[in-house]
């Protein structure tokens, strides 16, 4: 426990300096900003549009540091050979994978919680309207984007680190939209696509479940029975996929 | 050599400036806007998930109001706005002002029936808000003709007024609506609901109206009042009867 905090530890500090990661959370910050503009041109209509517009800059910038640091995380270190130096030491291929995993949980921490209590603050002055649900849904977004951290490091152990950037995004877009591949599919009558998309649904993680920023816009209510059984199968799909990371990076060869 | 290609690349840099300038300087500063633009149907969104559909449905809304705004201002044709405003409620069921902005907009587009039918499916969506069918008894009163439109718009408001948060005047409005309408029954009934609601303001209008549709022969009266008591709370019966024969010995 003490050797996986240690590479969290030290995971945190990297990231957290990276330039790039400063680069993202301002432009996220100027996106949510931009969504006061889009308030001014809604007929009345602030609240919504700034708290709509400000959870979706959330979730795509969020989107950016999951997908592209997660798929650099591992690799930068194969890479450099500073993994050697690690694995000199007391540590694990499954600690380290665990290790960074963590570290880079609690930098996708800091960042939403920083544009998440923003965006609070900004919906509280501007449109005078603070809502406990844009923190809660800010949470679940956090949770949402961990499952495409996880998701995207499983396929770094596998293939390059671009490559495993883009299967990110595709498994947080199927995420949101493996419904409609179930649904698109059962219009037509191709037998072949039907199982094949089945196999999507039930494979992709399922990140459209519960939908807090509808519920944040007054678009149906939260039912907190379900919010809990989702965030615990979500924090389970996670575990699988670190354990699948570990387990393929375990038999790697250097 | 050297100060040659010097000059050539500033030369360069100059003409490339020109060339940009001289462009974005004749580009036409508005664009004609186009009254008809094309509006996919609903049902291409409708599997999206939730918060998808609802941030589709912000987009179509901010472009709606361009689109009106634009087009308000210009040839005031506004034949793709229907269509727009069905979009945005049908992926967002909830988001009430789309409706009742989206409502008097159509009034713009000289299309009250499709105001009414978007007002139906708001109150549909949204049946315990007594703003829908308020505006509907508006609607209806504003732009329906025929000798039924005042007991209709009366039901509307009479409907609104039963839901909560709805201010006072709404029952009040709903009672004079049915009066004029010839609805004496339902404008009675009404008018009592009034009563009920308490207030001296309330009391003495409903009083004055009742007093009015109300028949004037004492028996009739005491028989018509009588057959009110069900609606009356018991407390507030006597006090009722007390001002309804203010008059009479």
């Amino acid at each position: 426990m003490k050797r996986v905090a240690a590479v969290a530890v030290n995971t945190f500090r990297e990231t957290i300096r990276d330039r790039i990661l400063g680069v993202i959370i301002l432009f996220a910050l100027a996106m949510i900003v931009a969504s006061l503009w889009l308030a001014s041109i809604s007929l009345g209509q602030e609240d919504r549009m700034i708290k709509d517009f400000g959870l979706v800059a959330i979730s795509l910038f969020g989107l950016i540091v999951a997908a592209f640091v997660a798929a650099s995380l591992v690799r930068k270190e194969v890479e450099r050979r500073t993994v050697f130096i690690i694995f000199s030491k007391p540590v694990s291929r499954n600690e380290f994978i665990w290790g960074k995993f963590l570290g880079l949980a609690s930098t996708m921490f800091t960042v939403l919680a920083g544009m998440t209590v923003f965006l609070f603050l900004l919906a509280w002055l501007v449109a005078k309207s603070p809502s406990g649900e844009l923190l809660l849904a800010g949470l679940l977004i956090y949770l949402q984007l961990l499952v495409v951290m996880a998701m995207t490091m499983l396929f770094s152990t596998m293939t390059s680190a671009i490559l495993a950037s883009v299967w990110g995004v595709c498994v947080y877009a199927a995420g949101q939209l493996s419904h409609n591949v179930l649904s698109l599919s059962r219009t037509g009558h191709t037998e072949v696509a039907h199982a094949l998309s089945t196999v999507v649904f039930y494979l992709v993680p399922n990140l459209s479940a519960v939908d807090l920023r509808a519920a944040v816009v007054g678009e149906g209510a939260t039912s907190w029975p379900h919010l809990v059984a989702w965030c615990v199968y979500l924090v389970a799909y996670i575990v699988i996929a670190l354990m699948a990371a570990a387990w393929i990076f375990g038999r790697k060869e250097f | 050599m050297r100060l040659l290609r010097r000059v050539m690349a500033v030369a360069l840099v100059v003409l490339c400036v020109a060339v940009v300038v001289v462009y974005q300087s004749n580009r036409p500063a508005a664009a004609h806007p186009n009254p008809v633009v094309f509006v996919p149907s609903e049902g291409f969104y409708r599997n999206f998930s939730p918060s998808v559909r609802v941030t589709i449905a912000d987009v179509y809304w901010l472009s709606a109001i361009q689109y009106y705004g634009e087009h308000l201002k210009s040839d005031h044709r506004l034949d793709s706005l229907p269509a727009m405003v069905k979009l945005v409620t049908a992926l967002s069921p909830h988001f009430t002002q789309a409706y009742f902005s989206g409502a008097f907009a159509m009034l713009d587009a000289k299309r009250p029936d499709v105001a009414y039918g978007l007002l139906k499916r708001g109150y549909a969506a949204n049946p315990r808000d007594w703003h829908f069918p308020f505006y509907l008894g508006f609607f209806v009163y504003a732009c329906a003709s025929g000798s039924q439109k005042d007991a209709v718009a009366a039901g509307w408001y009479a409907k609104a007024a039963r839901l909560p948060g709805a201010p006072p005047f709404v029952s009040r409005l709903a009672a004079e609506l049915a009066a004029k309408g010839n609805e004496t029954q339902t404008a009675i009934d009404l008018w009592t609901q009034v009563y009920c609601q308490g207030g001296s303001y309330a009391e003495q209008r409903a009083v004055t109206a009742l007093d009015r549709l109300l028949p004037k022969d004492k028996v009739a009266r005491e028989k018509a009042v009588a057959g009110l008591e069900s609606t009356v709370p018991h407390a507030l019966f006597a006090q009722f009867v007390a001002d309804l024969f203010q008059g009479y010995k």
